[in-house]
């Protein structure tokens, strides 16, 4: 790929995720009652050692869903929430008090449905826009470092090659200390089919 | 602690006493540690994958090619390959409820890691590896030990 292909690869797959990004955000807006901004989105090309470093930190502990889409398209979805975002969503959704160190099963499966809505909306809008069928494994939730929850992610895309994808939209809350960000992680093969549906001539 | 130098996804790092090197979050992946106890140098390799397939480029993504490339870098230190000594650190199963095949590569990386040190004729001394939860390790290259930390338990020697 040329340096100005790749640009336009970047800036189409750019927009493909704040599609994507954005319609997550409503969802989770109206299920929180909370108003959400997202940020511009950027993607990168980073080598696998430096995803964490991009995202701020292998160490800092964070509660993550993660889908892996197997059909035509495929690609790695994750919704991140820092920890005491994780603590202000649950104690909002469950009315009790939450810590993240011991969750109970109930706690866990709504972060795990509320990740399940943002991911499923994610994907509705992208799907619609490109009309290509995605097919999403059920997705899990876990509440560890960040290196450990990127590590299934970045297994399932590095098998192939040594360098990844990375296309990330944050969002906040705008009058409260709310934040987290979704991160695509497309497979190589199938930037193709995003880039030709987004009416783009061959490369 | 110390400053320490951090070994990222698919690198390999060699320190002597009194350096450290460290992995940060390690999940399915798995940190193989070498140890030459006289010479107090040691090395860590991050694999992602256990096995390297047909056609590679980076030997250090994998446990079976990583492992030997450590080994290998290490004797050409100056290390002698009997007195080395291995911990294992990571492999845990992070989303257990995925339907997919890759969900516990974790173990995958623990078996064939072993296997290389075995064929390779290194004792595995300590390890700490599996379950579910990921793992931080730091390595002290003055004693070979390694203190693994995790987000929510208390942190272990090994």
């Amino acid at each position: 790929m040329t340096d100005s292909s790749r640009g336009r690869v970047i800036d189409v797959i750019t927009e493909f995720a704040n599609i994507g990004a954005g319609s997550a955000a409503t969802a989770l807006s109206s299920l929180l009652d909370v108003e959400l901004m997202n940020d511009a989105t950027t993607c990168e090309i980073l080598p696998l050692a430096k995803v964490s470093d991009y995202l701020g930190g292998a160490k800092q502990v964070v509660a993550g869903t993660y889908t892996y889409l197997c059909g035509d398209l495929r690609s790695g979805v994750l919704v991140v929430l820092p920890s005491d975002s994780a603590v202000a969503l649950l104690e909002h959704l469950t009315k009790e008090k939450v810590q993240l160190s011991a969750l109970n099963n109930i706690q866990l499966s709504a972060l795990k449905e509320v990740g399940n809505i943002c991911l499923c909306w994610y994907l509705i809008a992208v799907s619609k826009m490109i009309d290509v069928d995605m097919i999403p494994a059920p997705p899990d939730a876990t509440v560890d470092l960040l290196g450990a929850v990127l590590d299934i992610p970045l297994a399932s895309v590095g098998a192939k090659v040594d360098t990844v994808i990375a296309v990330h939209t944050s969002f906040k809350a705008i009058d409260r200390q709310f934040e987290g960000y979704f991160l695509m992680l497309p497979e190589e093969s199938t930037l193709k089919l995003i880039m030709s549906r987004m009416g783009e001539p061959r490369q | 602690m110390r400053e320490f130098k951090v070994v990222g996804i698919a690198q390999l790092a060699i320190c002597r006493a009194p350096e450290q090197l460290a992995c940060l979050g390690l999940g399915s992946c798995v940190a193989v540690i070498l140890y030459d106890p006289v010479l107090k140098i040691a090395g860590i390799v991050h694999v992602l994958l256990p096995k390297a397939p047909a056609k590679y480029e980076a030997e250090e993504k994998y446990a079976d090619t990583g492992t030997k490339k450590l080994a290998r870098e290490l004797v050409a230190r100056g290390a002698a390959k009997e007195r080395l000594v291995a911990k294992l650190v990571g492999g845990a199963q992070m989303f257990s409820n995925l339907n997919l095949a890759i969900s516990d590569i974790g173990r995958g990386n623990c078996t064939e890691a072993k296997k290389t040190l075995r064929e390779l004729g290194i004792r595995v001394v300590a390890e700490d590896v599996e379950g579910t939860r990921g793992r931080s390790a730091y390595l002290n290259a003055e004693t070979g030990k390694v203190i693994v930390e995790t987000a929510f338990s208390p942190t272990r020697t090994i």
